[in-house]
């Protein structure tokens, strides 16, 4: 273990401080402790994922060169806008479904086309 | 973002419906806009539930339906026989309360994962898709000119195509999956003149259910001019099935159940691939919804964790998008 306190169990200890601040809230207040709450839980899956390097090489794959993920996306959006890339490209539909159940994945695990999916 | 407006107290209540108020308590609200629960006491003493909405001077957004012609319009699908909430009230700039109105407060559930979930409300549930597509046919029926007077918005379906694009490139977010989402919807688009008055938000979150169905339709603030298949489509969206996928229709009915309820109630032929394309496009519309609410937090108008999160609510959208491109549908 490099660290003793790794940037997951930051994002635990902050989790349980919110879980017992939880109670004393009220209305909007422990409403947003519960979101903010999931937004943590969100940010300890990205880490452990790392979705981006996935999508980074699956649209590199589609566009047919390396470059760094936004530039893949703003290319990848401007051929679709001009209509140069669609549907019919090969591997394209393929491609942004992995992508989106990465992020999906990371996001919202219970969404019930992840479930779907994800078996 | 417009100056607070005056609270409104059980005084101030009293004078503007003309009755006793007894209670005013707020319901829910934010920055922009807050709902208060009225009890009010007719001249004979009998309880009168009521619900005031009050929103800032200018929180409608331009373009969009002002306030008061919502209610207006709200009151003529009440006085039509539609299934909606009585406008007892709507207040003027004098009144001091913003863009407000008053409304009676009818008893229902209206958390969609409520009834949708519980046993009690197995019956609504067996009721909704049929009584959803009664209401719908009802009002697609009604002539335009109902709304006359009133600033609905309007389009041909093009023009609502071409207003959610510049809408998307306003936030300069590049979604490849938005995008081949916009490349289909261009391919299919067929440029409709705008024939019906469409509720705009006819979906799961916004009924109010008894355990035996439903009892209203809220929230009328996305009215406008356009193609009534749009509230068809709309209603189907996986976002408001609430995880209860294999019931596309808000996540209580079958699709051909309700078209074919929508035609028997005189709602006209239901063509399935303009209703499709509908819901493409209003899960797409919801994506970049997420994306305006994001951009909240992101731009300063309304920082907090809630708009912050509901921004990754995107990827939902993404991959029901992808789910209906690959599969053909969701």
């Amino acid at each position: 273990m490099a660290e003793q306190i790794e940037a997951t169990t930051l994002i635990e200890a902050v989790q349980l401080f919110l879980a017992e601040l939880e109670p004393e809230l009220k209305g909007r207040r422990a409403f947003h402790a519960k979101v903010a709450g999931n937004a943590l839980a969100i940010v300890a899956r990205e880490l452990a994922q790392q979705p981006q390097a996935r999508e980074q090489a699956l649209l590199a794959g589609v566009m047919g060169h390396d470059a760094p993920l936004d530039t893949l996306r703003t290319q990848m959006c401007e051929q679709l806008r001009a209509g140069t890339m669609g549907a019919a490209t090969p591997g394209l539909v393929d491609a942004l479904l992995a992508v989106a159940l990465g992020k999906c994945g990371v996001d919202n695990p219970r969404y019930a086309t992840f479930k779907r999916l994800a078996v | 973002m417009a100056a607070p407006q005056k609270l409104p107290t059980p005084e101030i209540v009293s004078a503007l419906v003309g009755a006793t108020v007894t209670r005013v308590e707020q319901l829910s609200g934010g920055a922009s806009s807050a709902t208060f629960a009225v009890d009010a006491v007719t001249a004979d003493g009998a309880a009168w539930p009521l619900i005031l909405q009050c929103a800032a001077t200018g929180s409608v957004p331009e373009g969009g339906l002002p306030r008061a012609d919502q209610a207006r319009l709200q009151q003529r699908a009440f006085e039509r026989g539609l299934p909606v909430a009585e406008v007892v009230r709507v207040l003027t700039p004098e009144d001091g309360l913003g863009e407000a109105y008053v409304m009676a407060r009818l008893p229902g559930e209206a958390l969609a994962p409520k009834w949708l979930k519980l046993p009690e409300y197995a019956p609504a549930r067996a009721a909704m898709t049929r009584q959803c597509a009664d209401v719908l046919a009802r009002l697609h029926q009604l002539p335009i000119s109902v709304a006359d007077g009133l600033a609905l918005p309007s389009g041909s379906t093009a023009q609502s195509l071409d207003r959610m694009f510049s809408n998307y490139r306003r936030f300069g977010v590049d979604s490849p999956v938005f995008d081949l989402a916009f490349a289909w919807l261009r391919e299919r688009v067929a440029d409709r003149p705008p024939t019906n008055i469409v509720h705009g938000d006819f979906r799961s979150g916004n009924f109010l259910v008894a355990p035996d169905g439903l009892v209203a339709v809220l929230d009328w603030e996305l009215a406008h001019l356009g193609d009534g298949h749009e509230d068809l489509g709309w209603l189907c969206c996986n976002s408001w099935r609430f995880g209860v996928w294999d019931r596309p229709v808000g996540g209580f009915g079958q699709r051909d159940e309700l078209y074919a309820a929508y035609e028997a109630a005189g709602g006209g032929p239901v063509d399935r691939e303009r209703a499709a394309f509908w819901e493409v496009f209003g899960t797409l519309k919801w994506g970049i919804a997420c994306l305006q609410l994001g951009d909240d937090h992101v731009s300063g108008r309304l920082r907090n964790v809630e708009r912050a999160a509901i921004g990754r609510r995107v990827s939902e959208v993404e991959l029901d998008l992808m789910h209906l491109f690959k599969f053909g549908s969701v």
